[in-house]
This record gives structure tokens, C-alpha cells and sequence, in this order.
């Protein structure tokens, strides 16, 4: 029976070295894929001031010092900012660590030299760890090699956690001998006197329960491990898989990932405090969480650095200079985490990458998020909704919002909000709230109706009642906001002032066919239902195919699909797949130029004109309201030269909200709009249209200057001949050769 | 009346070039004052990296009521110059897509230059993507609106991206203008 119970014993530990052994050669973690904003590129000639560049900095983690010490930090020398940058992977390579200084001048950046004093034309700063896409566990890390740790983190591990670590051949039997007697005497588990090599089994081969047998399959796996492997490679497997925190659902795995989850920064670069800082988190990754806990944790911390005085890994001057330093960790659960933007990276990739490949292979995906307009776009909703609230309060509700950003030209998604609190992972309204868009529809329409021939921004069309009979028999008869008609008005009128009648009868004329034809050609995924609700937007889609139809407005008509990933490389820096950019004309340009110019009168004499209040002078932009009925959404798209922005609120219950596009969604718009430093918007006139000026009121020609008339500017095509206003002389044509001719009179005769 | 007939001719070619110029600023007096009418007024200013040419003492002059684009002459910043070098380097050693991602990183800084637009669009043609250098084509003409050796560049690359699809009749027209826009000297 001896016999047989030690040929049993012998059966297990034989089976549990050979799980050991097994496994932990072929030891490769599940790697989460990590996600990158787009880095900010530098260049000579960039609008960028040294507190912009300085603040850049600083998001990335770089620490102001008065002399460069290592990658990862910065000096300011008057109009200088010397950057001592970090070597870096990106999407097209790598960069290795260099020092780059930028001379500012009174329009941005003026220089930029390397350490050599060679010119550089154009660099860029590191891209953002902006998050992971990690398993349905949450396991998140960054693996590290042994190169990439501190020296002092092992020597500090070794003097908290394991002395005999150098020594021990897995387990310590003094440490466990004291350990039972402890718990023996205390009736429960207490202590528990393991080395790093059983933390590591622990963590790697069993579950947290805390029961005897555990402990011995934890001690014959921990002395199998030592006897077949290095102690590097048992301290480098520690370093990468011990458990030191949870954000949320996200489980923080390995020192590597841990240092930017508290610190913001590499490993590599962390200081004497921090390192003891995590140092005291492995006893107790929650009990000693830094955020939640900071004096607990800063106790902890300054233990940790007594002993490592007194075990000679560092000096007493060092501790103690080390303990009057502050825990410094960041302030957030992470520095930077856009749920709403990993959302659409995360439905990008699941189209081209198994899900467990997305998460497990280590990937890294860059893609166009700008920080900068990310915070910007949360800031504006979070603030004007608050703002909102207070006006239009209802106790059963809450207003929420979308915004949605994108660079035109490129068709990137520089920033998603889909909620007020925006680092909430909950619904996503960017992507996911399929919303009423209301009149943000009539920019199309027009530019269909502009697309027959038929009509320009100057024809005269009639905002008179509607009457139309349905397929059921009924009548839709919809009215303008304002409950009256104008009568008679010109399409750049009907359009600014966003008149439901007018637009009607408009989109009734041209056809329900070609106008579902145009917003498809743009981008809507469904063809809407053909109804004639549909003039007024009674089609249901989210803020994110908004900003993709409003892309193709803002870009001349050309259609340029939205990107939020440009590309995906594989953990080693292979690359995988590129999202290159792709673009097709859908309209026109003369009849998108026509439609744009309209929608810049929309700002200065339609429902955009609240904005200009708000935006800073010069900044030119065209834009388009939208109010559902019962003012359950509030809606505004406008772009400028260099950014396109979508903002929705409303209640999710449907509940009106009081608030019409311009009284909701504006307000953020114009917010965002007016903080993001974007160019105003200059479109080239493409051949067969001019402008012209005409009395907004009347469409009739109408020069600046004449009595009476409203004279907006517009664009038209070439040879269109507008009747001209009842005492402002001739037609258009006429009317400016008189001009010309008075201005010639007056330079030669001045 | 020598003297009269004089002065009216000089006037009449005088009025012809002021016409041709573009307008001054005109500053709508009912207008509603706004910023944006303010700073929008005639053709758009020449963007960042074009080079504005005076107005040319052109002898046909266009019909009075169009405002004819400003002439204008798209160049190359020094940091998109140095990235479509970059990208012309990665094209020798056959590296498309790495040169199509240096390309749009010149793009992202100079994102109304149609030069940036002509050669991604170039480089969508070696990569063998001629239906996308063909958008980028007609991107570029957009943009390049002024500039008639741009325009003349963006036809060829129109022309180029149709040859390569074998829509030969539309590539001839495409060459044809990118002649007439910009005649080649022998």
C-alpha cells in the first residue's frame, strides 16, 4: 500500500513536471491587441505654439527637465524645446531615439534640428497607446524583454519577495515552514511565504483558491520550474505575467503594462519611487491600489524602500529622498481611453480578423484618432449639455449627445463621443443610435434638384402649403417650423431657413428616386423608404453615416469612405493590412460648390447664425441644422476648411427635448468648432459656375450697396441670367460693369 | 477729339483689365456684419503652399459676370517635399504601400494640394490601382482649379489611370486636354 501510494506520488509529480516543463517552454502569452492615435506630425511652417507642443508632450508622458536625461523628456529654453525623443515602432517603421530641437516663431514652428544640427523637415512625436482590445478574460500586458527593465526592479523584487531568490531552488522551506506555523496558530490562511517562482505558478498554472493541496502542487511545480530553467528567464516570465491591477473589466498583467497604467510612461523610464510603488502593489494588486488607496499604498511604498536600505540595494539617502516624493500616478484609470473610438476600431478589424486573433496575437493597430479633437469634441458636449439641462430640465430624463469628427480630405475619424460620459463603455450613440436626421436631408435634395438643370441657388420656388395623398389615401400635409409660409423665395433662402414647404415641393419635383439615388451615392448603407416624409428626414441613421454623407459635402463631392484604422502590424512590426485611402467623385463639383455656398449662407442668415457668436472671426464655414419632429432629435453637421463635425442630443427614450437643431446640437458644434483651430473654408470655384450676389429675400439680383435688398453672395452657373431688383439697376452683368466702371472712375479721379 | 478718342480707348482697355482683376473688398453695407461675410469674399484666397500669380494682362478678356478662378501655381512645402522624396525612394525599391502611407502623411499636412494628390495618385497606378488613382485624379483637377500646369498634370494622371483600366478613347480626351492646358516644348 506504501508502495502503491508512493508510486502514486511518484505519478503525479512526474505529470505535474511534465505540465510544468511543457508549458512553460512553449511560454507565449495572450497578447491584447494595442490601439495607437495617429501621431502629430512636425514640420517647419506648423501653426503650433511652444505650450501646444509642450502640452503634446506631456500627454505622451514626457517629464520637463532642465537638462536631458534620457528618452522621454524635454527642456524649454526660451523659443526652444529640446526633445529628447524615445524610440518608437510606427505603422511604416521604426525611430530610434533621438533629440530633436524646435525653434518657435511668431507664426509657429520655424526650425527644427537634430542633435548633429542637421535640418529636419518633418518628424513625428510617438503615436498614443490610446487602449487594447484584449479577450473575454481581460487579460491586458505589455510584454517586456529583460533589456527593457530597470536593473533595480529585479534586485527590488528579490529584496521584498524572495531573498533566497539566487539561491532557493523554487521554494524556500524556511519561508513555508513559518508560514504554516502562522496559520497552524491562527486557525486560517494568513501568510504565505511563497518565492516569486511560486508566484509565478500561482499565477500562470493555478487559481487563487487557498487551500493546502494547492500549496503543495504550487511547491512541486515551483521546484520542477527552478530546476529546469534560468532564473533570468523565471524573473523576465514574473515580470511579464504577475497580476498588478484592474481597470474596470481589464485585468493589468506584467510590470510593463502596469507602468503606464499608474505612471503613463515605459518601464524603462520609471524612477526609484515608482518602481517601489509597484513593488508594493504585488502584495496586493487591490488592497494597495494607488488610486483608490494612496496613503495605504504610499505606507507600503515607503516600507518598500526602508528595506530596500537595508538590504544595500539602494542607499539610506536615496530612500529617503525617494520617500518625500509623491505616489505620482496619473490621475485617470488610464491616460487616455476612448471607448466610443476602440468601438468602431474594434467593428473595423472584426470584419478582416477572428476575434481571437484580435486579441491574443499581440497586433497593433494605428489609426487616425486626434487626441486633440477627442477631448475637445468630449468637453463641448459634456459642458453645452449641462448647460442644456439646466434649461430644459426634466426629471425622468437626461439629455445625452453624440459628436462625431473627421478630416474631409482624408475621410479620417479623428474623434467619436458617443455619450456624455464619455469614458463610459456603455451605448454607443455615434454608432448605434439610429436617429431621425430632419432637415440635415436638404442640402441632398437640393443638390439633386441642382444636379436636373432645373434649378440653381438663385431660382425663386414657392413656400406655399403641401398637400400630398399617400399610398394609404391619406393627405401629408407638413408645415415649416414657423407654422407660415413666405410665399415666393429663393432656394438659397429655403435652405438657409431650412422651409419644409418649399423643400417639398422641391423634392416632390425632382423625384423621391433621385434624391434616395444621391444620399446612397454619398454613403447611406439602405435606401430610404420612398415616402415623401422623406424630404424632411424621416430617415433613421447614426451620427457616424451622418458624418460619412456630410464627408462627401465637405470634400466637393467627392466620396472619401471614413477611417477610423489606416493600419495593422503584427506584434513583431510586420505589417499586416493597410487601410489606404480611397476616394471617388459622387457629384458634380459645380453642383456641390453651388450647395456649399448655400450652406455657408445657412451660418450667416439661416438657422446657423447662433454659431457666429461663438466662432472666432474669419472662420468661414457652411453647415445644416436638423430638428426631428416633436424636436426629439437635435442635429447640426457644418465643416470648415479642415474638419467636418456631426453633433446629436436628444433623450434615448425619445422624449422631445424642446430643443431644435439649432437651440441643441448647434451650441456643442459651434463650441467644438471655435476650440479645435481648424482653417476656415476656402473652396476652390471649379469652371462652369460664378459667383454672384443676389437679395437673399427675393432672389433677385441685388448688388452690395442697394437699397433695400439683403445681398448675399452666391454661386451659380456661368451664364445664368438672375432678373435684377426693382431700383438696383441692371442684370447681374450689367450691374457689375456699372461697378467696375464707377471703381475705375473713382481710382482714376482719387 | 484725338485727345477724346484717345482717352476713351485707354479707358476701355483700362476698364478691360480691371475687369479681368479680381474684385476688390467689397463690404456689403446691409448686410448682416458677420465674420464670415467678412472673410469670404470673390474667389478663394491661394492656400497654403500655392504661390498667387498677378493678374495676368491676359488679352481675351472673360465674360464680365465670371469671376475667373485666381491663377494661382500649387508648390510643395519643405516637409511635403521631403515626404514624397521619401516616398519616391520606397517606390524604387518597390515598396507601394509604404509609399502610398508616406504619401498620405504629406497629405495630412497639406490636404489641398493637388501636387500630393497627383503623385498618390501616381503611386496608386504602379501599386495597380487605377480606379483609385483615377478618383485621386479627379480630386487633384478639383483642387488644382487656377493652376493650369497642375491641371495638366492631374489630366495626364487621369489619362494615365484610364489607359491602364483600357479605356483608351477617354485616356486620348484626358491627354488631349493635359496638352491643351499645358503644351509640351519640343
Amino acid at each position: 500500500m506504501l508502495l502503491a501510494g508512493l508510486l502514486g506520488c511518484g505519478a503525479y509529480i512526474y505529470y505535474l513536471n511534465l505540465v510544468v516543463t511543457h508549458r512553460f517552454e512553449g511560454l507565449r502569452w495572450t497578447l491584447p491587441a494595442h490601439v495607437y492615435a495617429a501621431p502629430v506630425d512636425l514640420y517647419a511652417g506648423l501653426n503650433f505654439s511652444p505650450m501646444q507642443l509642450e502640452h503634446e508632450l506631456q500627454r505622451l508622458s514626457y517629464h520637463r527637465v532642465v537638462d536631458l536625461e534620457h528618452p522621454g523628456t524635454y527642456r524649454l529654453t526660451g523659443d526652444r524645446i529640446d526633445v529628447a525623443l524615445r524610440a518608437v515602432q510606427f505603422a511604416d517603421g521604426s525611430r530610434p531615439a533621438s533629440v530633436l530641437s524646435v525653434t518657435f516663431g511668431p507664426a509657429g514652428i520655424q526650425d527644427m534640428r537634430d542633435s548633429t544640427g542637421r535640418e529636419v523637415p518633418v518628424t513625428r512625436l510617438d503615436p498614443l497607446l490610446i487602449g487594447s482590445l484584449f479577450p473575454i478574460d481581460g487579460v491586458d500586458r505589455i510584454v517586456v524583454t529583460p533589456q527593457e527593465v530597470p536593473p533595480l526592479l529585479p534586485a527590488a523584487l528579490k529584496a521584498v519577495e524572495d531573498r533566497s531568490f539566487d539561491t532557493n531552488r523554487g521554494v524556500d522551506p524556511l519561508a513555508i515552514l513559518r508560514a504554516v506555523w502562522v496559520d497552524l496558530r491562527s486557525h486560517r490562511y494568513q501568510e504565505g511565504g511563497s518565492t516569486l517562482t511560486q508566484q509565478l505558478v500561482r499565477s500562470y498554472f493555478l487559481s487563487n483558491r487557498q487551500t493546502m493541496g494547492r500549496k503543495v502542487r504550487e511547491a512541486i511545480m515551483a521546484i520542477s520550474l527552478a530546476s529546469h530553467f534560468s532564473k533570468t528567464d523565471l524573473m523576465n516570465a514574473y515580470i511579464n505575467e504577475i497580476f498588478l491591477g484592474q481597470d474596470g473589466n481589464r485585468s493589468i498583467h506584467g510590470f510593463g503594462l502596469a507602468s503606464e497604467f499608474y505612471f503613463g510612461k515605459p518601464l524603462a523610464e520609471l524612477d526609484l519611487p515608482q518602481i517601489a510603488t509597484l513593488v508594493a502593489i504585488v502584495r496586493g494588486p487591490t488592497y494597495y491600489d494607488p488610486r483608490r488607496h494612496p496613503q495605504r499604498t504610499l505606507a507600503r511604498r515607503d516600507l518598500v524602500l526602508q528595506i530596500l536600505a537595508q538590504q544595500r540595494v539602494i542607499n539610506a539617502a536615496q530612500a529617503q529622498d525617494a520617500q518625500r516624493q509623491p505616489l505620482g500616478v496619473t490621475t485617470g484609470a488610464s491616460g487616455a481611453y476612448y471607448p466610443a473610438y476602440l468601438e468602431l476600431v474594434r467593428r473595423t478589424l472584426q470584419r478582416d480578423y477572428p476575434e481571437r486573433e484580435l486579441t491574443e496575437a499581440g497586433l497593433r493597430i494605428y489609426t487616425s484618432l486626434q487626441p486633440r479633437a477627442q477631448e475637445l469634441a468630449e468637453r463641448s458636449l459634456d459642458t453645452q449639455l449641462q448647460v442644456l439641462d439646466k434649461r430644459h430640465h426634466r426629471r425622468d430624463a437626461k439629455l445625452e449627445g453624440a459628436v462625431v469628427v473627421t478630416s474631409p480630405q482624408s475621410g479620417d475619424v479623428l474623434a467619436i463621443v458617443g455619450a456624455r460620459q464619455a469614458d463610459f463603455d456603455g451605448f454607443n450613440r455615434a454608432l448605434d443610435a439610429r436617429r431621425s436626421i430632419g432637415s440635415l436631408v436638404k442640402p441632398f435634395i437640393y443638390l439633386t434638384a441642382l444636379e436636373t438643370g432645373r434649378y440653381n441657388a438663385a431660382t425663386v420656388i414657392q413656400d406655399q402649403p403641401v398637400s400630398i395623398k399617400l399610398a394609404n389615401g391619406r393627405y401629408w400635409r407638413p408645415e415649416n417650423f414657423t407654422r407660415r409660409n413666405y410665399g415666393p423665395v429663393p432656394v438659397v433662402r429655403a435652405l438657409a431657413e431650412s422651409l419644409n414647404d418649399a423643400t417639398v415641393g422641391v423634392g416632390m419635383d425632382v423625384g423621391l428616386d433621385k434624391i434616395s439615388g444621391t444620399l446612397q451615392h454619398f454613403g447611406l448603407e439602405h435606401a430610404p423608404d420612398q415616402v415623401p416624409a422623406m424630404l424632411l428626414g424621416a430617415i433613421d441613421i447614426s451620427p457616424l453615416e451622418v458624418a460619412q454623407l456630410y464627408n462627401g459635402l465637405a470634400d466637393g463631392g467627392f466620396r472619401t469612405p471614413l477611417r477610423a484604422v489606416q493600419a495593422v502590424v503584427s506584434a513583431d512590426g510586420k505589417p499586416l493590412k493597410a487601410f489606404p485611402l480611397q476616394v471617388s467623385q459622387v457629384a458634380p463639383t459645380a453642383d456641390v460648390y453651388q450647395v456649399e455656398t448655400m450652406m455657408e449662407q445657412v451660418m450667416t442668415h439661416g438657422t446657423g447664425v447662433p454659431a457666429m457668436r461663438i466662432l472666432p472671426p474669419g472662420l468661414v464655414t457652411a453647415g445644416k441644422s436638423g430638428t426631428s419632429s416633436q424636436d426629439r432629435d437635435s442635429w447640426f453637421a457644418g465643416f470648415s476648411g479642415g474638419n467636418l463635425a456631426v453633433v446629436w442630443v436628444g433623450y434615448d427614450h425619445y422624449q422631445p427635448t424642446g430643443l431644435t437643431g439649432s437651440e441643441g446640437a448647434l451650441p456643442v458644434w459651434a463650441h467644438l468648432m471655435a476650440s479645435l483651430g481648424t482653417p476656415p473654408l476656402e473652396l476652390p470655384a471649379p469652371e462652369g459656375v460664378t459667383q454672384t450676389w443676389i437679395d437673399y429675400l427675393t432672389g433677385m439680383a441685388a448688388q452690395p450697396g442697394c437699397a433695400g435688398a439683403v445681398p448675399v453672395q452666391i454661386a451659380v452657373p456661368t451664364g445664368t441670367q438672375v432678373p435684377p431688383m426693382p431700383g438696383c439697376g441692371g442684370a447681374t452683368t450689367v450691374g457689375r460693369l456699372f461697378d467696375r466702371a464707377g471703381q475705375l472712375l473713382h481710382r482714376l479721379t482719387h | 477729339m484725338k485727345r477724346m478718342i484717345g482717352a476713351m480707348v485707354l479707358g476701355g482697355l483700362l476698364t478691360g483689365c480691371v475687369l479681368l482683376s479680381p474684385p476688390e473688398s467689397e463690404n456689403p453695407a446691409n448686410a448682416p456684419a458677420s465674420p464670415q461675410t467678412q472673410q469670404r469674399q470673390g474667389a478663394p484666397s491661394a492656400p497654403s503652399g500655392t504661390q498667387s500669380a498677378p493678374p495676368a494682362g491676359a488679352s481675351v478678356p472673360a465674360p464680365p459676370e465670371q469671376q475667373a478662378p485666381q491663377q494661382r501655381t500649387f508648390t510643395l512645402g519643405a516637409a511635403a517635399t521631403s515626404l514624397v522624396g521619401a516616398a519616391h525612394a520606397q517606390e524604387q525599391s518597390r515598396n507601394f504601400g509604404l509609399a502610398q502611407e508616406t504619401l498620405e502623411r504629406a497629405l495630412g499636412i497639406e490636404p489641398h494640394n493637388p501636387l500630393v494628390w497627383i503623385e498618390l495618385g501616381r503611386e496608386n497606378i504602379l501599386a495597380g490601382n487605377p480606379t483609385q488613382a483615377y478618383g485621386m485624379g479627379r480630386k487633384a483637377l478639383y483642387l488644382a482649379s487656377g493652376d493650369p500646369h497642375a491641371q495638366a498634370s492631374a489630366w495626364e494622371l487621369i489619362a494615365a489611370s484610364l489607359r491602364a483600366q483600357g479605356r483608351n478613347d477617354e485616356a486620348y480626351v484626358a491627354e488631349e486636354k493635359a496638352v491643351r492646358l499645358s503644351p509640351r516644348e519640343n
